[in-house]
């Protein structure tokens, strides 16, 4: 057999490394204004890389953003993302309506809409759609983004009413919690002397018929108990007035009937919530909210979304899907806007790794590929070139505190943890982010007044520390010492990039405050748990990205009953933002939510750190795409530009 | 013979029940689900998922459903990653993708290796032994994951002659550097495992006889020594051809092939347990009738064999 001897091997290893370095360099150095050819398809048709495998072309099922981009094409809702800004355009509704106090919606359809198969659309699709999407069966991972219309999630966690037998009332859930922020006017007696829409909608006329069941909806919100026999005996037992109250009634479950949605007729729908929620049309174009075809889905059960089944109702339908190759759309005819429609094809090509696709990009195999591709070794050469895409995204990394456990539930101490982290010098290390001081990402929500939060300042940090009972002195060196704070510690998840974070971390806390913060890293599931049920003592790497584009977001995870992971919350921060989300204006209420950010930033419960940016590439012929802040796109307005002279020959911009 | 078959394929039973087992074991053991990413999903969320795919059952009844459904419906279940896809239809889409790449890489590495080494044996110590031998020691050497992008920057990002990566059938130019990178290591190994096996034969008795018959060297390459040669490349070749049949990760995923060992390692990380479960399960039974051929083989030219 083969002999093998080390030294050989060693000097092989480096040969090739040498030589790989070497073919980089050759490929760095050139001075070209695009990365790779610029030649556009001969068909009119565009190849884009979206990321992973789908995992269904169900856009109830998956919450993965590839997917998202993929139900663009193929799925349509009440609204759709704005190409530049996200913002909901029309779609499928041509006008909406909120009440006074943005509680309930309702949406005009339009009349000429259809399924890839010629069926008509209409309200009743809506109302389907929706009820399939909570119901507990369907097990959907995005039902959360509807929780907040009325028995959407107590249905969705099979939830039962209890009600009493002989009158059959129901037990309202404001009898038994004082805490309930009062009701919305979606949960107050319909007047029929009062147009609730009278704000909303001045050139409404006539408010859409006031039925039995949107009567039903406006009631005080009912009391809903646990599905499962063993959590309701739980409850029951700690609650000696739930248990008193409960006897003699029987229990009912919460059915898709219950659900707040409405078909008023045809073509009007109305949508009942929870609570004020003036976002709630920016979140209606996430994929959970999309048509799905009830014909076809009742007859094929899982396998509705196999090519030779499934019906689309987007500006694209399915062509062929090869898992793991490539799934291609065609323009549909049917789709009402079909003239809109400028690509004839649309390959969605599933890649995961990240040279992989940048080599394709290249040598003008696909023409655009999704965010987060571009490598950081590769950056100091991709983005000085005219198809680098560069923009802000609407996610934060920021670092979460546990406010729960000593020292740092002392506010002091929290905030001379953040004055001590330099965000600017951390932005330019990770080359493409923004630094961030604020929970809100910067330059994402136009004519939202973002708070400042504390700037990088160590000397006023040390002096904070002082003031906590913890004094920094200087040593002979010029370092500092803290010798009186106790053992803190910072867990991530164990991943490359993440530990290079928390080094980064570490030194600056050590040069600034000469506090050694212990590294601790732990595999994906045991870091969830950790941060979650807050055994930890110090700081837990954090992201989060946008649901839909609203500070509210980012806001809601502070607020009472929410999961920050910090263990902070403030009623009256909870107030602040109900108070916000009640007022319809859209700057003042802009204003009222900045002022909730700023209260929370004061009380520092996480190390704001930065503003993501998207980092992708697109060949300069296609056109209709831009670096929107959640990259997602509206693939009707796509194109292929063959005219040299009206190619992007820098990032678009997204002004409008 | 037919009853040294028929036992040999009752032995591969167990063996299997046994494969499955610790993979399932394995996977349980194993932190995550499928459903995770980097958003935590309500707890009622979860719940439900857990029910729809029957994750919150007792284990031992998971265990007797999965594998009663294998062992009498040969029926490995729904992806749980990829809803809808049974998991025989992705093994019957992705296999003729990795049996494509690997068959090429095969025969590759036999032209390849053979004549490479065959030269190198009747020209021992010249020139041509020694640069033959040093690209094998190299071919053997350079890791394919290595081997592989160097070959893309070559011949695609900096010559633009060649596409990079994907699949686009069968035959296509994007075969061609997914087989190079592959056979490379094989072709090494044949190409030594052949010298030395020449190199034995050529010092033989009866290739000296047939020098002596005045056979021509033609005649004595190919007639009498190779066929003696290529003895240990034949036992080499045969659990090198289940490998390169079902699928090699590394290639597969360097050049984003739709093949199954790129299923296998995506289902491993997303924590798919039917789709490991049926990959793993297939694999070894590749691997378990190659090499039962190979004993069959054996024991069809070795009587001793039979008789054990």
């Amino acid at each position: 057999m083969v002999r093998f001897n080390l030294k050989q091997f060693v000097a092989l290893v480096l040969l090739a490394a040498m030589a790989y370095s070497t073919l980089s360099c050759a490929v760095a150095s050139s001075s070209e204004a695009f990365f790779g050819t610029t030649t556009p398809p001969a068909r009119n048709v565009l190849r884009y890389v979206t990321g992973d495998e789908p995992e269904s072309l169900d856009p109830a099922i998956s919450n993965g953003q590839p997917e998202a981009r993929i139900y663009m094409a193929l799925f349509e809702g009440l609204v759709e993302y704005n190409p530049k800004t996200l913002a909901p355009d029309r779609e499928l509704a041509t006008s909406w309506v909120p009440n006074d106090d943005s509680s309930e919606f309702v949406f005009y359809l339009r009349h000429d809409a259809r399924w890839s198969n010629g069926d008509p659309i209409d309200a009743n699709d809506f109302v389907y759609t929706f009820r399939r999407a909570f119901a507990k069966e369907t097990a959907s991972r995005n039902a959360y983004m509807g929780y907040n219309i009325k028995y959407a999630q107590p249905f969705n966690e099979g939830k039962v009413f209890a009600r009493d037998k002989s009158t059959g009332a129901f037990l309202l859930a404001k009898d038994f919690d004082e805490t309930l922020p009062a009701e919305p006017l979606s949960g107050t007696a319909a007047d029929p002397n009062k147009n609730e829409y009278e704000q909303g909608a001045k050139d409404l006329g006539q408010p859409p018929a006031n039925t039995p069941f949107h009567q039903a909806m406006h009631t005080p919100t009912r009391l809903t108990l646990p599905g499962d026999e063993k959590s309701r005996t739980k409850l029951l037992n700690s609650n000696a007035k739930l248990k008193a109250a409960l006897a003699n009634k029987e229990l009912v479950p919460v059915k898709a009937e219950d659900l707040g949605i409405e078909a008023v007729d045809k073509y009007t729908l109305r949508i009942s919530l929870t609570s004020p929620s003036p976002f709630f049309v920016s979140a209606l174009a996430h994929q959970v909210f999309r048509l799905v075809p009830q014909k076809t889905v009742e007859q094929w059960g899982e396998q509705w979304t196999q090519p030779e089944h499934i019906v689309s109702c987007g500006p694209f339908k399915v062509k062929t899907w090869q898992p793991y190759d490539k799934l291609v759309v065609v323009r549909d005819p049917m789709y009402w806007d079909a003239a809109t429609v400028k690509l004839d094809e649309i390959s969605f090509y599933p890649m995961a790794d990240n040279p992989t696709i940048m080599n394709l990009y290249k040598v003008g195999d696909v023409d655009a590929v999704l965010n987060h591709t571009v490598p950081n070794a590769w950056l100091d050469v991709v983005r000085n070139k005219q198809d680098y895409m560069d923009g802000v995204e609407a996610s934060i990394d920021y670092l979460i505190i546990n406010t729960t456990k000593a020292p740092m539930n002392d506010v002091n101490v929290r905030r001379a943890f953040n004055m001590s982290v330099d965000k600017v010098a951390w932005a330019t290390w990770r080359k493409v982010v923004k630094p961030l001081t604020a929970f809100t990402p910067t330059g994402i929500f136009a004519g939202y007044p973002q708070p400042t939060g504390d700037a990088f300042n160590p000397e006023d940090a040390r002096k904070l520390l002082g003031e906590a009972g913890y004094p920094v002195t200087k040593n002979g060196d010029g370092s500092y010492s803290c010798p009186k704070f106790p053992a803190i510690e910072y867990i991530y998840n164990t991943q490359e990039s993440n530990k290079a974070m928390a080094e980064w971390m570490q030194a600056q806390w050590k040069q600034n405050l000469g506090i050694t913060v212990t590294l601790r890293n732990m595999d994906w599931k045991t870091f969830m748990a950790s941060r979650n049920k807050l055994d930890f003592n110090g700081f837990a790497r954090g992201a989060w990205g946008a649901d839909y584009m609203d500070p509210y977001s980012f806001l809601s995870l502070f607020i009472e009953g929410a999961d920050s992971g910090t263990g902070w919350t403030d009623p009256k921060y909870s107030e602040m933002i109900d108070r916000a989300n009640r007022t319809l204006d859209p700057n003042e209420r802009y204003k009222l939510l900045a002022d909730a950010e700023a209260f929370m930033l004061k009380a520092q419960p996480v190390v704001p750190l930065d503003t993501a940016s998207v980092n992708w590439v697109k060949k300069p012929y296609v056109k209709g795409m831009y670096p929107n802040a959640g990259s997602l796109f509206a693939w009707k307005y796509v194109y292929i530009e063959r005219d040299q002279a009206k190619w992007d020959y820098k990032t678009p911009s997204l002004a409008e | 013979m037919l009853r040294f078959i028929i036992r040999r394929l009752l032995i591969t039973i167990p063996t299997i029940i046994v494969v499955i087992s610790l993979t399932w074991t394995l996977i349980k053991l194993a932190p995550g689900n499928f459903y995770s990413g980097e958003k935590r999903l309500p707890p009622a969320i979860e719940k439900n998922i857990r029910e729809k795919y029957g994750l919150d059952k007792p284990w031992y009844q998971q265990y007797g459903k999965t594998m009663g459904n294998i062992l009498f419906h040969f029926d490995f279940g729904t992806s749980l990653r990829f809803e809808g896809q049974s998991v025989n239809t992705i093994i019957r889409r992705s296999l003729p993708v990795s049996a494509a790449v690997g068959i090429l890489a095969y025969l590759l590495a036999l032209l390849v290796g053979i004549t490479v080494g065959s030269i190198a044996a009747l020209k021992q110590n010249s020139r041509w032994d020694y640069a033959s031998m040093a690209l094998a020691m190299l071919g053997i050497s350079v890791p394919n994951f290595v081997l592989g992008p160097i070959l893309v920057l070559i011949f695609s990002l900096s010559l633009y002659w060649l596409p990079p990566s994907r699949w686009a059938g069968f035959p296509s130019r994007n075969l061609i550097l997914p087989v190079l990178t592959l056979s490379a290591i094989y072709m090494a190994y044949i190409a030594r495992l052949t010298r030395a096996g020449m190199l034995e034969v050529l010092r033989s008795d009866y290739i000296r006889t047939a020098r002596a018959k005045g056979l021509s060297e033609k005649d004595v390459v190919i007639k009498h020594a190779l066929r003696g040669g290529l003895m240990p490349v034949v036992s080499y070749t045969g659990p090198a051809l289940a490998f390169l049949l079902t699928g090699t990760v590394v290639v597969e995923r360097i050049f984003a092939l739709p093949g199954l060992g790129n299923y296998f390692i995506q289902a491993s990380l997303n924590r798919d347990e039917p789709l490991i479960i049926g990959i793993v399960a297939f694999i070894s039974i590749t691997l378990l009738l190659m090499n039962m051929l190979v004993d069959i083989a054996y024991a069809y030219l070795d009587p001793r064999v039979r008789y054990q």
